[in-house]
């Protein structure tokens, strides 16, 4: 292995954080999706440094549902921010607060 | 004649009174007051005619088991002896009369068919303490009275005042009837019985001890019923209920049956000799106490009570003598003339335009000279003009009492002698102001149904010849009522005829001084009564604002102290905080559901460190 698993693991952490900061931070809808994709790709990142490490292939595998789950998740998130935008003509996030108690 | 007449005595005007509730007011009103008369009417010709089931020994008669579990067995027993037979024909005869007076008086009054009822009802009531012969029985009527007189007294609900004396009657009588109640419920536990004829044939087995405790519990309860001290207080305000019902309630019927109660168990109470002092000295001292009372009075019909309360207070001094057959025999005499002053009272009334003052009164005696001598026949005998009946039923008191010849009973008899000059003097203080001198009332006198006037005419003949029915055998009588009792009669009296005839003349010179006194007071110009002394005696001593003092504020107060300090602040204010503890924390933890996706994500965020940190410390740990 060229790149050391520590290393791996540092730079997924450090995207995972950023992902984590632009969901939290941001207010627009769509740029919390970005932040959670983000996320979700310093996850494989940390799965896929693993899975050469050990060489185990089941990291990878992991990272192929992962992906599928993603695409999945976009696909819904997409057409809920349309019909939301069609609701409140606003992606603002907090424009959506119909369930507080 | 069987034994079941006794129960149709009392049943009749159960009756009369049931179908006076059920439809009074959609049958015609002649038709609803024929009712009413008829079955007190029918009572009172009933009992004539179980008369002479009351000889001897008299008869049992026994309805059904009222109740039964284990020991306990209350057979719905009626009694028709020497002493319940006489109380019930007086208490059925003069209702009938009162019933009468009672159609005239209230003819412009709608509420015809509750009143007559009621009536009714009460006097169903009086039969069942007459007639009882089990304790049980004697207390349901006991509280049926109570409840009538209450619902009578307050028969004008509309004005405040009369609801009030109805309550007050209720509440002050109720006190006595709690400590009856307690009395009742310790003979049953001593006796296992509470037949009253069991219970005088074993009393003479008990301890003085326990003898004692139980007549005062017993005094106390006739004394609610009989409003002698210290219950006395309703009495007076009582005289807030129609006429008719002030004649019932207190003359003939409910303020006698606390003395009926002594007579009844006087073969238990006499065992006590306390016992005995004691209802003596209630008896003397309320006869006092209320003599002056009556002295002072404005209101025609509180003279009255007063003097009720008053000659209450002598049969309670009989009683306490060991002469039931006086006391009952002045408790008859009494029936008849009181109703007959009080219906006579309200025939005044009318007269007067609905004057009860009797200083604004005056005149009457040329204006309706049949009132006049029919109050008369009610006022002598009262004062006890000699030869009336209310001189003899006096005279045997008097003689009683002072046959016993100790200290204590001296000192009661001077008491006695004293109110009976008192008596004469307020008895004919009424008479001068209402019937003697100038008209003084303003307004339209209201016409006098003869209803209201030919009931009483022989009331009066009894009122002045009732002394008949216990001529003593010094005036060359057989005291058939002594003889008649028999057994019942108490203590016989034993005083020499020189003796007799000394207490005789001191009654007869008692009599001509209160009239004397009287004359000279009241024959002119009115006297002014306005100062302290008048004002003390008016107010019955004080006695309401005493006791209002000495029990209903401390009472107050403690009640306050109660919903106030207990209920409000510190019950309540625990309960209250408590709410508000948990509403407060419930707006805080409101505030996290504020639907904001940041802060979900935040709380998400905060969440993800915390399970972080948890695993590092874990990981430390290991």
């Amino acid at each position: 292995m060229i790149v050391p698993l520590s290393h791996v693991l540092g730079f997924a952490a450090a995207l995972f954080l950023m992902g984590l900061a632009c969901t939290l931070a941001r207010r627009n809808l769509i740029m919390i999706l970005i932040g959670i994709e983000i996320m979700l790709n310093a996850a494989g990142l940390a799965f896929i440094g693993a899975a050469a490490f050990w060489r185990q292939v089941d990291g990878q595998i992991f990272v192929i549902f992962l992906m599928a789950m993603t695409s999945a998740e976009v696909a819904i998130s997409l057409a809920m921010v349309v019909y939301l935008r069609r609701q409140k003509t606003s992606l603002e996030a907090d424009a959506y607060d119909g369930m507080k108690g | 004649m069987t034994h079941s007449t006794l129960l149709l005595i009392p049943l009749a005007p159960l009756i009369g009174g049931i179908l006076n509730v059920l439809f009074g007011m959609r049958l015609p009103r002649r038709l609803s007051e024929f009712l009413a008369v008829a079955g007190v009417a029918a009572s009172a010709l009933l009992t004539l005619a179980a008369w002479p089931l009351a000889g001897g020994e008299g008869t049992h008669f026994t309805l059904f088991t009222w109740l039964q579990s284990g020991t306990l067995q209350i057979p719905f027993e009626l009694l028709f002896d020497p002493l319940s037979a006489p109380m019930a024909l007086m208490v059925t005869s003069v209702s009938t009369l009162i019933h009468l007076y009672a159609i005239g008086y209230m003819q412009g009054e709608e509420d015809y068919a509750r009143f007559f009822a009621l009536l009714n009802l009460f006097v169903f009531a009086m039969l069942l303490i007459v007639l009882a012969d089990n304790l049980l029985v004697l207390f349901l009527g006991w509280e049926g009275v109570g409840f009538c007189s209450y619902a009578l007294i307050g028969f004008w609900y509309r004005q405040e005042k009369n609801a009030n004396a109805g309550r007050k009657a209720f509440l002050v009588t109720r006190v006595g009837d709690v400590f009856l109640g307690i009395a009742i419920l310790w003979l049953f536990d001593l006796f296992g019985t509470l037949s009253i004829s069991a219970i005088n044939s074993q009393a003479a087995g008990l301890a003085a001890g326990v003898l004692t405790p139980l007549v005062i519990l017993l005094l106390l309860g006739a004394c609610g019923k009989s409003a002698q001290l210290p219950l006395m207080t309703w009495l007076p305000d009582a005289m807030a209920g129609p006429t008719p019902v002030s004649a019932l309630i207190h003359a003939a019927t409910m303020v006698t049956a606390g003395v009926y109660l002594l007579c009844r168990l006087f073969p238990l109470v006499s065992l006590s000799a306390t016992g005995m002092a004691l209802i003596s000295a209630v008896g003397a001292l309320t006869a006092f106490y209320a003599a002056t009372c009556a002295l002072a009075q404005r209101e025609i019909k509180k003279v009255l009570a007063y003097s009720t309360m008053s000659q209450v207070g002598y049969m309670f001094l009989g009683v306490g003598s060991g002469a039931v057959a006086g006391a009952m025999f002045h408790l008859f005499t009494h029936a008849f003339f009181k109703a007959l002053l009080f219906m006579a009272a309200g025939c005044v009334i009318h007269l007067c335009a609905q004057e009860n003052d009797i200083f604004r009164m005056g005149g009457l005696a040329r204006k309706s000279p049949l009132v006049f001598i029919l109050f008369l026949a009610g006022a002598l005998s009262l004062a006890g003009a000699p030869l009336s009946s209310g001189f003899f039923s006096k005279d045997s008191l008097l003689a009683a009492d002072y046959a016993l010849h100790t200290p204590f009973y001296t000192g009661l008899l001077v008491l006695a002698v004293l109110t009976a000059l008192l008596t004469a003097v307020y008895t004919f203080r009424l008479l001068y102001l209402v019937f003697a001198g100038t008209p003084r009332f303003s307004g339209e006198p209201h016409h006098l149904p003869r209803l209201m006037t030919w009931p009483l005419i022989p009331l009066a003949i009894v009122a002045v010849g009732g002394g008949l029915i216990n001529l003593p055998e010094f005036y060359g009588g057989h005291a058939w009522l002594s003889h008649f009792l028999g057994s019942l009669a108490g203590a016989p009296v034993h005083i020499s005829h020189t003796e007799e005839g000394f207490i005789a003349a001191l009654a007869a010179i008692l009599f001509v001084l209160g009239w004397l006194l009287s004359r000279r007071r009241y024959q002119g110009d009115l006297p002014e009564e306005t100062g302290p002394v008048w004002r003390f005696l008016l107010s019955g001593w004080q006695a309401d604002t005493l006791i209002r003092k000495v029990l209903l504020h401390p009472f107050a107060s403690l009640a306050r102290f109660f919903w106030q300090g207990t209920d409000r602040s510190l019950i309540d204010g625990i309960l209250h905080s408590l709410a508000r503890g948990c509403q407060l924390g419930g707006d805080r933890l409101r505030a996290l559901t504020s639907g904001r996706l940041s802060h979900y994500l935040a709380a998400v965020a905060w969440g993800l460190l915390l399970f972080m940190l948890f695993f590092l410390v874990q990981v430390a740990q290991s």
